[in-house]
């Protein structure tokens, strides 16, 4: 017998005399309260800073290339390396061509880690944990996340679900499907470690600084 | 798995003697950690009003879990290998490490980086890889200390608890040939470039497993530093290595696992990257190891079904004023504290782990934290009744006569006064003696022997007796 059938076989064997369990029902962990999307805004907003991340509000996304350009400007970044979305192309249409690069198949996680900024984009947004939630298809994007230094984020106001459970019907939708590749990774904050003496420190492995970019 | 392939050294609890137990395994720093982590649970547990709905709820998807973990396994197998991955399976760590092995050797691997991984730990890979030649380095901050001070974790979710930055940066300076420093800031950088490196020409990145979810054939990591993310990102091969406990029936059941486990492990509301990886990443290959090395033995004891049902969040150990004062160490093996003396017994079977259960103060703060309420304390009962009644060291010889003995001169009052009397003796002697044999010995290395104290109860209460009823007496004339 292979290790795999022994191993079914064992347990088979070991579960022989328990009574059957039903499928317990989906709880609901958190109800809905319908916040208002101004009050789903403030609460990102104060979790993300509670986990040391950065919100940049802005009304437009002509307001939002203006502020990218700033902060590019305030950190001195040079290349921003992005995963090619919509909402990042548009981000980025006015920063320099010469200083934007693209995921592209095969990239080298070398240059990745070179870059001074990953910039990817949002799925959803959860308020009551200032969560971003990032859908990346290819082992780039998802060094995008935690190569570069820095880490922006970009997504839209009316991407903001309340809380986990309520984003969770479409995370389940789309983790189904057959063909998804690559991971849905669910941020909050920069990267973080407490293993020495349990004292807090950013940015051990992944991105010391954690932007997001909210439009609307 | 046989005793010998244990390392049993620092394990008081499961040495013949407790000497050892005195030496300073567990320090301040645990000590205040633990302390001040468990006080966090309870706040948090309090702070949620569903907090104890929560728990019963993951606790009946646990129980549906493992009813029905066969069927999940195969359907998890199923969906994942759809997506691309390839699953094997081992019966031990043994058949485990050759899996993995053949793989590295299949890729002309030299270098692996790895996320943490408990079962990794079981499985002593690392040693494995040592011997086979390729370079293995643990990419948790607390793992990667640990590995290169050559020590074990102590903590199952914080590796290096028992160490102090003052220790750190004399690791990091006599192994990495770093200026010494004891900054908190200073030592995680250091650790970063160093790390960094290793990411970027791994040729193979490992992971544990949180969860599997069976009907997508996800995979679920959940971590905060980003190691996870990098190791198994940025390799071309991943290869992530799983208990058969880990699965669960369904994607709608994750949100309420992560919240508890976030708020459990670490007090946080959810960790900073949780990852649902979604089969092989394009481009990439991804190999699932899932394993059983004595798994199915716990399946074998109905009673303890519930073991199986731990997400390994370590508020157990936190809470535990065993585990706080002796560290993880003492336990012998990979798992320590409260659920440590269900697993390890469990996986690597009574006979030589059979005291594990005994360490225990039954206080059941184990039980009251617990994310998915496993029931530790009953648990560890009745493996108490096991280990006096199965071979193991509780059931030696002389632990029977010392136990017969102590039954019949507990079973009468007269054989109980002579007893007693023996021990007042025996105690005013001890300390006449040059020195003390065994158990004793061991015992009071660490411990003032108690004075022996005044008359015995029954002496005084004959007498307060004598006294009440004659008050009784004058009261009524
Ligand atoms: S037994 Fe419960 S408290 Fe202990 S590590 Fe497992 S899930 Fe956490």
């Amino acid at each position: 017998m292979n290790a795999r059938d022994a191993i079914l076989q064992r347990i088979r064997d070991g579960l022989s005399a328990e009574a059957p369990v039903e499928l317990p029902p989906v709880p609901a962990v958190w109800p809905r309260t319908n916040p208002s999307p101004e009050q789903r805004v403030e609460r990102f907003r104060r979790e993300l800073e509670a986990v040391q991340g950065e919100l940049i509000r802005c009304g437009s996304m002509d307001e939002a290339r203006s502020k990218l350009a700033d902060l590019a400007q305030q950190a001195k970044w040079s290349v921003i390396g992005a995963a090619d979305r919509p909402m990042c192309r548009e981000l980025l249409a006015g920063y320099p061509s010469d200083r934007t690069s693209w995921a592209k198949q095969g990239w080298d996680p070398k240059q990745i880690a070179e870059l001074s900024v990953g910039l990817v984009a949002a799925e959803s947004l959860l308020a009551d944990t200032g969560t971003c939630l990032v859908a990346n298809d290819t082992a780039e994007e998802r060094l995008l996340c935690y190569l570069p230094a820095t880490c922006v984020v970009v997504g839209r106001a009316d991407q903001m679900a309340e809380h986990l459970p309520d984003a969770w019907e479409d995370v389940a939708r789309h983790t189904a499907e057959p063909d998804r590749r690559g991971e849905f990774v669910l941020i909050t904050g920069p990267s973080r470690t407490a293993d020495i003496e349990k004292i807090l420190i950013l940015g051990v492995h992944g991105p010391k600084r954690l932007v997001v970019v909210l439009v609307g | 798995m046989s005793s010998h392939d244990l390392h049993l050294e620092g394990a008081p609890f499961l040495k013949e003697q407790n000497a050892g137990l005195y030496e300073p395994a567990g320090s301040k720093s645990l000590g205040e950690a633990t302390e001040r982590s468990s006080k966090q649970n309870r706040a948090i547990a309090a702070e949620i009003p569903s907090w104890q709905d929560w728990r019963e709820s993951a606790r009946q998807i646990k129980q549906f879990a493992i009813a029905n973990l066969d069927k999940l396994l195969v359907q998890f197998e199923e969906r994942i290998s759809a997506r691309g991955a390839t699953v094997l399976w081992a019966e031990n760590a043994e058949q485990a490490n050759r899996l993995v092995l053949d793989i590295a050797r299949e890729h002309h691997v030299k270098t692996v980086v790895k996320g943490k991984s408990m079962v990794s730990e079981e499985m002593e890979l690392n040693h494995t890889f040592e011997a086979a030649g390729i370079r293995a380095v643990e990419t948790d901050l607390g793992e990667y200390i640990v590995q290169l001070a050559h020590q074990r974790p102590t903590h199952i979710v914080t590796p290096a608890l028992h160490l102090s930055a003052e220790d750190v940066g004399k690791i990091f300076a006599e192994r990495l040939g770093e200026p010494f420093s004891a900054d908190h800031q200073h030592l995680t950088n250091v650790a970063r470039r160093h790390l960094r490196e290793e990411y970027l020409k791994a040729d193979m990145g490992m992971s544990g497993v949180n969860f599997a979810v069976a009907d997508t054939g996800t995979l679920v990591v959940v971590e905060n530093e980003g190691n996870g993310g990098l190791s198994t990102s940025t390799p071309p091969i991943h290869v992530a290595l799983m208990g058969i406990e880990k699965v669960l029936p369904s994607i709608y059941y994750l949100p309420v696992f992560l919240n508890l486990l976030g708020r459990s492990g670490t007090g946080q509301k959810l960790t900073t990257y949780t990852h649902l990886i979604h089969g092989a990443t394009p481009g990439k290959k991804l190999y699932v190891i899932i394993l059983d090395n004595g798994r199915t033995n716990v399946l074998a004891d109905p009673a303890t079904h519930a073991a199986l049902h731990c997400i390994r969040c370590g508020a157990c150990l936190n809470a535990c004023p065993v585990y706080r004062r002796v560290g993880g160490w003492a336990y012998g093996w990979v798992y320590p504290g409260p659920i440590g003396s269900i697993v390890t017994p469990g996986l690597v079977g009574l006979k030589s782990a059979g005291k594990l259960p005994f360490a225990s103060s039954l206080c059941g703060a184990c039980q009251e934290v617990c994310p998915i309420k496993i029931d530790i304390p009953h648990q560890l009962v009745h493996l108490r009744h096991r280990a006096v009644n199965e071979p193991s060291p509780m059931n030696s010889l002389s632990e029977r006569l010392t136990w017969k003995a102590w039954a019949w001169a507990m079973s009468g009052s007269k054989r109980y006064r002579l007893a007693m009397a023996a021990v007042r003796l025996g105690v005013r002697m001890a300390k006449f003696l040059p020195w003390h044999p065994g158990k004793l010995g061991a015992w009071t290395r660490g411990r003032e022997l108690p004075r022996v104290p005044g008359p015995a109860f029954r002496k005084s209460w004959s007498r307060h007796r004598s006294q009440l009823d004659s008050h009784d007496r004058s009261d009524r004339t």
